[in-house]
């Protein structure tokens, strides 16, 4: 029974570990790392000279100057942060360069076909229901690919703790008239507290315990770049659902 | 303030030219002396003063990652206690740098406070190794001194053999085995048989203690 109990964790870290990796693998772990780590540098100088601050003024004799030129080096380190942020943004400004039209419906089935062995190794069922002649959507295919990934990689770690046969995740494309597409990203996971509903678009606000807190705000920055919205609802009778609404491209469906 | 040659100093390796000047006023702050680099290879180059240090190191370097400059360090016979800071951490990388000997693993931002204990423990832990280093180092040197029959006695006495024993052994007399033992007694500077016996097993030439 112990050994059976520990194969099963083994496949469990095992399969978190591949879950992580995929996550990674895509260009927004990559990137989200990045951010965090260069977020991370002026932030911990930041820290670091306050307190260094502190201590000089709490010697036998204060220490002006050295306190100064902390003090000094912190609101260059503060502006030193923003300019990071500020280049995220840039990052993410919708460029009309990197415009093409395409169905959503064509996105999350290749999607979910780079994602379809995390789903079976987790034990996730798949279902979509997707709306035929969804009307095509204009935008950075790449960007609209990582927030996808993103949701539906977020459902699969949602379901981690529930029973394997009780993991369903179901897609669902529809059109909401007269002119917005939308996608529902469905998991019958553990669910958000009311509480922090709103806060989980929060850059840095995370429930995981390795998360960086950065996927959800960056996803909802790249669909209210292109002029979308993303929200989540309670799933009864338990789980979330993401919806991501697009403006659907002017032309006729693709 | 004088500053005395073996006077501890920390030593900081971080590519954010922020991150080193606040670490320096911080460990200032404190009274410590502070030396801080942008890269491994540009610490390697330095002359390492002769005292207690210790060696704060981001995990990402460009070039060098942190965790092979931990490697490095080691062949290079550098045994500096290390604490890591990292802007970004995942669980594996910090079992790896814990179980590579890394004292402690910080995450950007820390508390000062969890770097400045980091810190203290890690010179404590090298005033220790440093003074061991230097009283094995005299022993050898003592041992050194020893004519090779003196040494021969040295290893037959903290074996626990009796001079009787040893006479028969090495085929002299009793009175001679204890010529040679007054000797090493008084060349190793040995306060008792139990400060000799300690002393053989520092040095690896106790036979049936532990080498």
């Amino acid at each position: 029974m112990l050994s059976e109990l520990a194969s099963a964790r083994e496949r469990e870290v095992a399969s978190h570990a591949e879950l992580a990796r995929v996550t990674r693998l895509t260009a927004m772990g990559a990137m989200t790392a990045s951010i965090a780590h260069e977020v991370n540098q002026p932030l911990a100088a930041i820290v670091t000279n306050s307190n260094a601050a502190i201590r000089w003024l709490a010697n036998a004799t204060p220490d002006l100057d050295e306190a100064r030129a902390a003090l000094k080096r912190i609101a260059n380190d503060g502006h030193r942060a923003s300019e990071v942020i500020g280049s995220i943004r840039a990052l993410f400004k919708k460029d009309r360069s990197a415009a093409t039209r395409f169905s959503l419906n064509d996105l999350v089935l290749e999607v979910l076909a780079l994602v379809r062995n995390e789903m079976r190794t987790q034990d996730v069922s798949v279902r979509t229901e997707l709306a035929p002649e969804l009307p095509a959507v204009s935008g950075d295919r790449v960007q609209l690919q990582l927030v996808v990934v993103n949701l539906i990689v977020n459902a699969v770690e949602a379901m981690g703790a529930i029973p394997p046969d009780a993991r369903h995740l179901v897609i669902r494309s529809s059109i909401a008239e007269p002119d917005r597409v939308l996608v529902a990203v469905e998991d019958t996971g553990a669910g958000i507290d009311p509480e922090d509903a709103d806060r989980i678009f929060d850059a840095f606000y995370t429930t995981k315990s390795q998360g960086m807190g950065m996927g959800l705000a960056i996803c909802r920055s790249i669909v209210e770049a292109h002029g979308g919205r993303l929200s989540v609802s309670p799933r009864k009778p338990g789980g979330s659902i993401f919806h991501l609404a697009l403006p659907s491209a002017a032309m006729s469906p693709a | 303030m004088t500053e005395k040659s073996s006077d501890p100093i920390v030593f900081v390796i971080d590519d954010d030219a922020s991150v080193r000047e606040a670490l320096k006023s911080l460990f200032r702050s404190v009274g410590l002396q502070v030396a801080v680099f942008a890269s491994g290879p540009e610490f390697l180059r330095t002359e390492l003063p002769d005292a207690p240090s210790c060696l704060v190191l981001d995990v990402r370097l460009p070039g060098l990652s942190g965790l092979d400059f931990q490697t490095e360090l080691e062949r290079s016979d550098i045994h500096v206690p290390i604490i890591f800071m990292t802007g970004h951490g995942d669980i594996p990388m910090t079992v790896r740098a814990i179980k590579a000997g890394a004292l402690e693993f910080l995450t950007k931002p820390f508390r000062d406070q969890d770097m400045l204990d980091a810190v203290q423990l890690a010179l404590e832990r090298d005033r220790a190794r440093r003074e061991t280093e230097t009283a094995v180092s005299r022993l050898r040197a003592s041992f050194g001194t020893l004519t090779p029959r003196e040494q021969e006695v040295m290893t037959l006495v903290t074996a626990g053999l009796m001079n009787k024993q040893i006479a028969a052994e090495l085929g002299v007399s009793e009175i001679t085995v204890k010529v040679h033992r007054g000797h090493v007694t008084r060349k190793m500077r040995a306060r008792s048989l139990a400060d000799l016996v300690r002393m053989a097993d520092v040095l690896g030439i106790r036979k049936g203690g532990q080498a």
